[in-house]
């Protein structure tokens, strides 16, 4: 991957919370339209690592450029949100809101204060929600309380908000861990085609291999902050996780 | 190892012991304390008892003519109106004062912290003063008017309001806010989508209960003349009229009770 193509460029990332260090001076380097899986046993620093790259924590050492501009010159709002969008388990969405208020969320960073208070009484920009809405099959649910949808619908609506949102990065914490495996992998195909739409970068977080075979092209395994590996999807093999999740060594002892 | 175990035992033992003993010490100075009252009379007023019955007697049936109902009809929507206005203003001071106070709006930049501790002071301020004290003093000041009633129900309770709003806006999860976040709102916008959305049910069955207290609250003003259910109550108390005092509680009960419906009507149907 040279230099140009790249639109992450991390250097000794590091993050700790008091004495637990969650990301151990890590160097991560994510060229344009790559799909990454990030593995790693809970607690291993998936989630801070994404919040990182997300920019929504900030860094305690290391230097993060995302599309050639360090992550702190970034505007937050409209430049930071076309750049990265994040993705979470179903957590993000606020379940009293219709589903076309949470899928409009995706613009709140390219709108200004009035037009967001304006469109949470009547909503702008309804075609493109339902646009986006029927391409993963739930354009009836619009008007639905958010709550009221299973959790593959609401992993839907994400998905749709940030179809909205449109960043060049998707990234996506555990998006189908709380789904069962023929949901979870319906998930994924459409989260992946709409990364593959126009060539957007990808980094999701997920523990089931054969969907990492499937859907990725790179694997980077990370375990107490640090990563074990980094191999195309092809080098991914069982020793590998298993060594990765600790699951060797309870076999012997 | 066997005799530190030892030791632990029989030091929970004496502490065992000990609290014992101390129960029996207190229970021991209660009883004796009943010694000291002198039971021979005056702690019931003895004429209490007839009083009582012949107030109670007197619900069946309370006063229900057609003159003394169109009074407590009256009454009631003086009472009515006066919470209502009061109540109404105190959710747009209290909402705006608990949004500040909650600390939700980012973009005061470093003096955030500083406006937010000022609009808990001051919100502090106004509940720490019950309503029948900013009663007397608005009716000082612009004399025995609805506007007294309505500002002394409105500066306290929007005191409580912004207080438990703020509460309220700080206490939703994070996720959905991090969600909103990473989609590039600001905090201004994180508060529209989501933390009133999380809130709101919350928000809205407390400012009902609180509705409920301003009724009470705008009924009792009559402690400094405002006319209204107490007012009527009082009156009819003074000249010993029971049933008539019965009416008026019972029309106080159903208003209450009207709005405990709406309440939960409301609440229902934004289906929590």
């Amino acid at each position: 991957m040279t230099a140009a193509a790249s639109i992450i460029e991390g250097r000794g990332l590091a993050k700790s919370y008091g004495a637990i260090t969650a990301l151990s001076s890590l160097d991560l380097t994510v060229g344009r339209g790559e799909r990454v899986a990030l593995v790693g046993p809970s607690g291993s620093g998936k989630t801070t690592l994404l919040y990182i790259l997300a920019g929504l924590i900030p860094l305690d050492h290391g230097q993060l450029v995302l599309r050639s501009k360090p992550v702190a010159d970034l505007r937050p709002g409209k430049e930071l949100s076309e750049i990265v969008g994040l993705v979470q388990q179903q957590l993000d969405l606020v379940p009293q809101l219709p589903v076309i208020q949470n899928v409009l969320a995706g613009r709140l960073g390219q709108w200004g204060l009035l037009r967001s208070l304006a469109s949470m009484f009547s909503a702008h920009e309804r075609g493109e929600v339902v646009e986006a809405l029927s391409r993963l099959g739930i354009a009836d649910k619009i008007d639905e309380r958010t709550s009221q949808l299973s959790g593959g619908e609401q992993q839907r609506v994400a998905i749709a908000r940030l179809m909205l949102q449109a960043p060049r990065i998707i990234l996506a914490d555990e998006p189908v861990s709380s789904l069962d495996p023929a949901r979870a992998e319906e998930i994924l195909r459409l989260l992946t085609e709409v990364a593959a739409d126009s060539d957007r970068t990808i980094i999701a977080s997920l523990h089931a291999p054969e969907l990492i075979r499937k859907y990725f092209s790179r694997v980077i395994g990370l375990r107490e902050g640090k990563f074990q590996f980094d191999i195309p999807v092809q080098e991914l093999t069982t020793q590998r996780l298993d060594a990765l999740y600790d699951l060797d060594r309870r076999h012997q002892s | 190892m066997i005799w530190t175990g030892v030791t632990k035992a029989r030091g929970a033992a004496r502490f065992l012991e000990t609290r014992r003993l101390l129960t029996l010490v207190l229970a021991g100075a209660l009883v004796w304390s009943l010694t000291g009252v002198d039971w021979g009379g005056g702690i019931v007023h003895t004429g209490g008892g007839n009083a009582f019955k012949e107030f109670l007697t007197a619900l069946f049936p309370p006063e229900l003519s057609p003159g003394f109902l169109k009074l407590a009809i009256a009454a009631s929507w003086q009472t009515l109106v006066h919470a209502v206005a009061g109540i109404t203003l105190a959710l747009a001071i209290g909402l705006a004062l608990g949004v500040v106070a909650s600390g939700s709006l980012g973009h005061l930049g470093r003096s955030r912290l500083a406006i937010a501790v000022a609009a808990r002071f001051l919100l502090a301020i106004m509940r720490s003063i019950h309503e029948l004290v900013w009663a007397v003093l608005f009716v000082t000041a612009f004399g025995l008017s609805s506007l007294a009633v309505v500002l002394a129900i409105a500066i306290p309770y929007a005191g409580i309001l912004g207080r438990i709003y703020s509460e309220l806006l700080n206490d939703v999860p994070d996720g959905p806010l991090d969600g909103l976040r990473s989609s590039g709102a600001s905090p201004a916008k994180v508060l529209v989508y989501g933390r009133i959305p999380l809130a709101l049910t919350d928000m809205i069955g407390y400012s009902f209960y609180r509705f409920e207290c301003a009724i009470r609250a705008a009924a009792i003003m009559s402690f400094v003349g405002i006319r209204g259910l107490g007012y009527e109550i009082q009156l009819s108390l003074n000249d010993l009229l029971f049933s008539e005092v019965w009416t008026l509680l019972l029309f106080l009960v159903g208003l209450v009770l009207l709005v405990d419906y709406w309440s939960t009507r409301v609440r229902r149907s934004l289906g929590s």
